[in-house]
């Protein structure tokens, strides 16, 4: 049985590690304002609508890899960056209580998701 | 048929009746000019994006795990480790693919039970002929091993 | 209430998932896609992880500064010293795991808790399977949004100016939280301070203390075939 390719390349390394220094430069840093974009929502994605449209901050860049959107097909011809994106409650929903002002969410994106804030 | 498997067919189609696949409408398979972009992008939405969705407190439970949950867990890890899928595809196909109606109506590794049957048929690993047989042959075995 | 709305337990002596289970499974093996070997070694990683390794960071981090800094540079190479390898048993990891161990760090002003919104994502290979209320909908659905509600629910209610911060684990990290050690547990050696670390701790939706060594008692969903094998501990329960 021939194995995939993904499983070949990350055999001995790992995934996400098998993609490394295959993106570029990062375009975005720790500490960032960055906004999620609202791109057509169409069979496959892991960026969380509740995310949509909401600004928040850089907490991490954390690794290369492909899009789930391409590799949920088993492309990897296009790794990005990620970024781990921290945002207060009270941008994501507007009904979280003021009690708590410092709550926060964080969840992670590929690049493309970003735009500067 | 004999009839009591008749009788499973009305009470199978009583049943799929009551299943929500979509707004409840007089009349279903709606007229283009119905869909709007607000509904479009609610027919779109990935079966897996639940985060925010408002819902009452349940009682928090632990379960224990079905030999079948254990063994379906094996299995598609080991699929994934000769290589036949990777995590992202196993993703797509366990929580969105499978449509909202069995995302939520079966259980977690009933997901991935699925799943693995239809990355075999569709990457052409088992002709679905196949699979359907074989289905027919495990059933057959049981019901020698406990006659009903 | 919501139980009454609950589905009567299946009393099928066979049920369909087991005989679909079956027939995949022995097609799998009849084609090729893998061995019945490997099937066999995978149920063995399966039967073989839990959450102690997963408490052993923990403790080890209470311990020793320098460790803790390992751990939270690099979640990966710290797991090797409880024993964790995450290429492990495949030679690129637990495949639907993926290797990205991301510790996260409790101070006096910030407590962590996990969810994955889209899916279970979870650290198995350190932690274990993951519990089954991490993977309903109604965790996923509420956590991001009514952490403070969820976490009440789970026995923990904190000051409002401690800011809860939730990770939803969605692409290829995985997380477990390093809470904070208790007070009462001085002097204690890295095996008691293990002991107190368990599987909820780790998830955020409990505190350890130093008189609990498990997690709070739950109703437990029994199964109607439960795992046959001979290791002489039910991994389903975590500890």
């Amino acid at each position: 049985m021939k194995r995939s390719h993904h499983a070949e390349k990350s055999t001995g390394k790992g995934d996400p590690q098998c993609f490394k220094g295959e993106a570029g430069p990062a375009k975005f840093k720790v500490g960032d304002r960055v906004r999620i974009k609202n791109l057509p929502d169409i069979f496959y994605t892991r960026c969380q609508v509740y995310t949509r449209g909401a600004e928040g901050t850089v907490a991490v860049v954390t690794h290369e890899s492909p899009a789930p959107e391409d590799e949920a097909w088993d492309n990897t011809d296009k790794p990005e960056w990620f970024y781990i994106v921290r945002f207060k409650q009270k941008d994501l929903w507007s009904d979280y209580p003021s009690a708590y002002p410092n709550d926060s969410v964080q969840t992670e994106f590929s690049e493309r998701w970003l735009e500067k804030a | 048929m004999s009839s009591s498997s008749r009788e499973n067919v009305m009470r199978h189609i009583d049943l799929v009746g009551q299943l929500q696949p979509a707004l409840h409408r007089p009349q279903h398979a709606p007229y283009p000019d119905a869909i709007d972009h607000a509904l479009f992008r609610a027919y779109m939405r990935t079966s897996h994006d639940v985060g925010g969705e408002p819902d009452i407190p349940i009682r928090w439970e632990e379960k224990q795990e079905e030999q079948w949950e254990v063994n379906t867990y094996v299995t598609c890890e080991c699929l994934a480790w000769r290589g036949i899928w990777n995590a992202e595809e196993r993703r797509r196909r366990q929580n969105v693919d499978l449509g909202q109606t069995q995302y939520l109506g079966l259980p977690y590794y009933g997901r991935w039970l699925l799943s693995a049957a239809r990355i075999m048929v569709d990457k052409q690993h088992v002709t679905l002929t196949e699979l359907i047989n074989k289905i027919e042959e495990v059933k057959k075995r049981h019901e020698k091993k406990s006659p009903r | 209430m919501a139980e009454k709305h609950k589905a009567a337990p299946m009393v099928d002596e066979v049920s369909d998932f087991e005989i679909l289970e079956a027939a995949v499974r022995e097609l799998a093996i009849e084609k090729g896609l893998f061995t019945a070997d490997d099937h066999r070694r995978f149920t063995e990683f399966a039967h073989s992880i839990g959450p102690l390794p997963a408490a052993r960071l923990v403790a080890k981090a209470w311990l020793d500064p320098k460790f803790k800094k390992l751990a939270l540079e690099d979640g990966v190479k710290a797991s090797l010293q409880v024993g964790i390898d995450w290429l492990n048993p495949t030679g690129f990891g637990t495949p639907s795991d993926y290797t990205d161990l991301r510790v996260l760090e409790d101070t006096a002003k910030v407590k962590h808790v996990v969810v994955c919104t889209l899916c279970s994502c979870y650290p198995r290979p350190i932690l274990g399977h993951s519990p089954e209320w991490y993977r309903t909908p109604n965790y996923r659905r509420r956590l991001v949004r009514w952490p403070r509600q969820v976490l009440a629910e789970f026995g923990l209610q904190l000051p409002a100016d401690v800011e809860i911060r939730v990770e939803d684990s969605n692409q290829k990290c995985r997380f477990m939280v390093l809470p904070m050690r208790p007070a009462g547990t001085d002097g204690w050696s890295e095996e008691q301070l293990a002991s107190i670390v368990t599987r909820d701790c780790m998830i955020g939706v409990a505190l350890p203390h130093p008189d609990r060594k498990q997690d709070d008692k739950r109703p437990i969903h029994p199964a109607v075939h439960p795992i046959q094998h001979d290791h002489g501990h039910d991994h389903a329960h975590g500890h």
